[in-house]
């Protein structure tokens, strides 16, 4: 079995595209390792290819060549939050999580606790009986990382998880980030804001047109320049 | 709001112009007798499944236009394919082959609601409806001195199908004796006094004793057949009214 | 199972407070406005043309829910990217579309249930008895429809909602039609033309073979026993269906 969390290796993925089917290649030999325990950042500019290596990870979509392997057995120790998320809004946030523990087979009692448990931690519970609908942004990605986080997975996949969040959101996320490091579980999130990145991750990885071209800790990132961003930019623009 | 107030004035103009046209248009419009009937081949192609949905929706189309055109110019061209249509695609839908029949009289064919009668019968034997108005159609539009025996045949037909009230039998014996088949007749009455209460019975003893002749002898070969055809108590009853004033 | 029974759970939910019950509303005012027309005008078949035209609005009322809300079920959830909530969890391709279907399935079996209880106490009140035959006819429009249901999210893994409606309504005017195609296989001259014939015939499902109307109103003498087995040959039809379309989503990448 593979210590690492996640281990992709020569990762491609082309898809058709158009009435012609033209194709296009959007991942180009994708390599990197999340080790376990690690809170890894992907990061890229529009289009580089993140979203995509996480579909492909997740079993969204298929490989063209190369591999992805998860240390976790299946999805039912995964939890991903998509990007601008959007759920059933006929549900309310109660049904809405109730719904997704069901998904992973969890007993009656220990949904009911884990779906109060949860709603109490993303400061849902007086909207808990509200339908989605009426929810704001910043509710519906606090919904959203709850039901990432219904089956108290071992490996956590956020898509910009602090998109649309206040201020007082963001630091709610950034601790349950914490949390779940404190814990043990491993996460894997893309984000456009460098700053919490640089708070939050030990590793990241830049992609760029389908390629990581550069990964390690953090740390080393901010030996070669002064700032992760100035470090970003000066990888993405090489 | 200048605009605002010129689409309101534009959307009113426009809703009373809709009511007005409405409004004065003629209440029934002028319906041409001569519709178009698709064949029945057409619906019997299609699916079984909307077949007697289609015949209840040309039924009802039927119905209004007869009403239409009977009061009206009183032509009825295309009535008979509508009542062809619709009895094909619902063959035991009684109530269209006895309004169609009726109405094709009003359209001047009851030779046609005859046959639609007749083929009506075929597809619902235990009908007694069905004979029963045959027998009215051939008697009262029949030709030739067999109409009466042709009517009192259909009444006996009727008579004979379980739920058909007594009247018919006495129909069907009045026409037979009518129509010269007097023996017949003389049977018929023995059925009706069989099964008739005492009025109905002494209807039946005062209708034999007009068909029967006067001679005694006669009369007794007359009734002979009845002694076959009856209990033999209920034909000691009834030759005793019969012969009641003969010498023994 | 869990999974098939949390989607088909959900499906329902969403299906109901649609407002999908509305239709119930439409068909009962429908009826009853029918049903008083019907009686000035019908010369004293009222009660027949009431089950007629009542099981006729039954069928095209039922269908009408079917088809576009079997169309939308599959599409909406990829369009709406609830499919990467539902397939980061271990959820099978197969127990999405089986949730789905027995979902939509429990909502029209609400819909025309409230159709169908309505439309038979109407009769009971105009023919002044009874018709447990129009139960029956309802049953069996449901059987029907539990065919086009399948075959509405079968193509609709294949393309566009809209497109998957059409085709769905499609399939339904040609399962009228069975018995004309199968009629074809044996006059047709052209070995092509019979070959072609029996491949549609085999396609597309016989729903005028369960189709109890012209028993209900007095045309038709009922075989129960065939009509059982055409029952279970569309029961069978439809899990076959959603296999195929199980598959075909399975392909899918999102």
């Amino acid at each position: 079995m593979s210590e690492a969390a996640v281990r992709v290796s020569g990762l491609r993925k082309t898809v058709h595209v158009g009435f012609r089917r033209r194709p296009v290649e959007i991942l180009k030999g994708v390599d990197l390792t999340v080790g376990p325990n690690d809170v890894y950042g992907l990061l890229g500019p529009n289009g580089a290819g993140k979203t995509t290596t996480v579909k492909v990870a997740l079993g969204l979509m298929r490989p063209t060549s190369g591999s992805v392997a998860l240390a976790v057995e299946g999805l039912s120790h995964v939890g991903y939050l998509p990007e601008n998320p959007y759920f059933y809004d006929y549900l309310s946030g109660r049904e809405f999580l109730g719904f997704c523990a069901r998904l992973f087979a969890i007993d009656a009692d220990a949904r009911r606790k884990r779906v109060d448990e949860l709603l109490r931690d993303m400061s849902l519970e007086q909207a808990a009986d509200t339908h989605l609908r009426k929810y704001s942004k910043g509710m519906l990605q606090r919904i959203g990382i709850a039901q990432a986080l219904i089956n108290d997975p071992e490996l956590v996949l956020l898509d910009e998880p602090m998109t649309g969040l206040d201020p007082v959101g963001r630091v709610e996320v950034k601790r349950i980030i914490e949390t779940l490091h404190e814990r043990g579980r491993t996460v894997l999130f893309n984000s456009h804001i460098l700053s919490d990145v640089h708070e939050l991750c030990s590793r990241i990885a830049i992609m760029r047109e389908g390629r990581v071209v550069w990964e390690g800790a953090v740390a080393e990132a901010l030996d070669e320049a002064p700032s992760l961003e100035d470090f970003f930019m000066k990888v993405v623009t090489a | 709001m200048a605009r605002r107030l010129l689409a309101l004035v534009v959307v009113l103009v426009c809703a009373g112009g809709v009511v007005a046209y409405q409004v004065s248009r003629p209440a029934r419009a002028p319906a041409d007798p001569r519709v178009f009937v698709p064949s029945a081949a057409f619906f019997l192609d299609f699916s079984p499944s909307f077949r007697t949905s289609a015949a209840d929706a040309y039924y009802l189309s039927m119905v209004q236009y007869y009403g239409e055109h009977v009061n009206g110019d009183g032509r009825l061209d295309s009535l008979r394919q509508m009542v062809d249509l619709v009895t094909r695609l619902s063959p035991h839908f009684t109530r269209a082959y006895m309004f169609g029949a009726f109405a094709l009289i009003d359209a001047g064919r009851p030779d046609v609601g005859y046959a639609l009668l007749k083929n009506g019968f075929v597809e619902n034997p235990g009908d007694w409806h069905f004979p029963a108005y045959l027998g009215f159609f051939a008697y009262r539009y029949g030709a030739g001195k067999d109409k009466d025996l042709a009517a009192a045949g259909w009444y006996e037909k009727a008579a004979a199908i379980p739920g058909a009230p007594s009247y018919l039998l006495r129909l069907a014996a009045t026409l037979s004796a009518k129509g010269g088949a007097d023996q017949k007749a003389i049977v018929m009455w023995g059925q009706v006094y069989l099964g008739g209460d005492k009025y109905v019975r002494q209807k039946a003893v005062t209708e034999l004793d007009s068909i029967l002749p006067k001679d005694k002898a006669a009369r007794l070969k007359a009734v002979a057949p009845l002694y076959q055809t009856m209990p033999k108590a209920d034909f000691a009853a009834l030759t005793a009214e019969l012969f009641k004033g003969y010498a023994p | 199972m869990n999974q098939v029974v949390a989607i088909a759970v959900n499906t329902f939910r969403e299906t109901i407070r649609d407002r999908i019950l509305a239709v119930i509303v439409v068909f009962a005012l429908l009826m009853i406005v029918g049903g008083l027309w019907l009686g000035s005008i019908s010369l004293g078949e009222q009660g027949r043309m009431m089950i007629d035209f009542g099981l006729v609005a039954v069928t095209f009322f039922g269908l009408i829910v079917a088809v576009f809300v079997a169309a939308g079920l599959v599409h909406k959830e990829v369009e709406k990217r609830t499919v990467f909530v539902l397939f980061s969890k271990p959820v099978s391709r197969s127990a999405f579309i089986g949730g789905k279907f027995i979902g939509l399935c429990g909502t029209m079996a609400v819909v025309l249930s409230g159709m169908g209880i309505f439309l038979f106490a109407l009769v009971w009140i105009v023919n002044r008895q009874p018709s447990w035959m129009v139960l029956a006819a309802v049953v069996m429009v449901y059987v029907q429809l539990l065919a086009i249901v399948a075959v509405t999210i079968f193509f609709s893994t294949l393309g566009s909602a809209i497109l998957a409606s059409v085709l769905g309504i499609c399939v339904f005017v040609a399962g009228q039609l069975s018995q004309n195609v199968l009629s074809l296989t044996r006059l047709g001259k052209n070995p092509v033309t019979q070959v072609f014939s029996w491949v549609v015939y085999v396609i597309v499902p016989n729903l005028s073979a369960v189709d109890v109307k012209a028993g209900v109103v007095g045309e038709q003498t009922l075989a129960w026993g065939q009509i059982g087995l055409w029952t279970a040959y569309l029961l069978a039809y439809v899990v076959v269906v959603l296999a195929l379309a199980a598959l075909v989503f399975r392909r899918k990448e999102f």
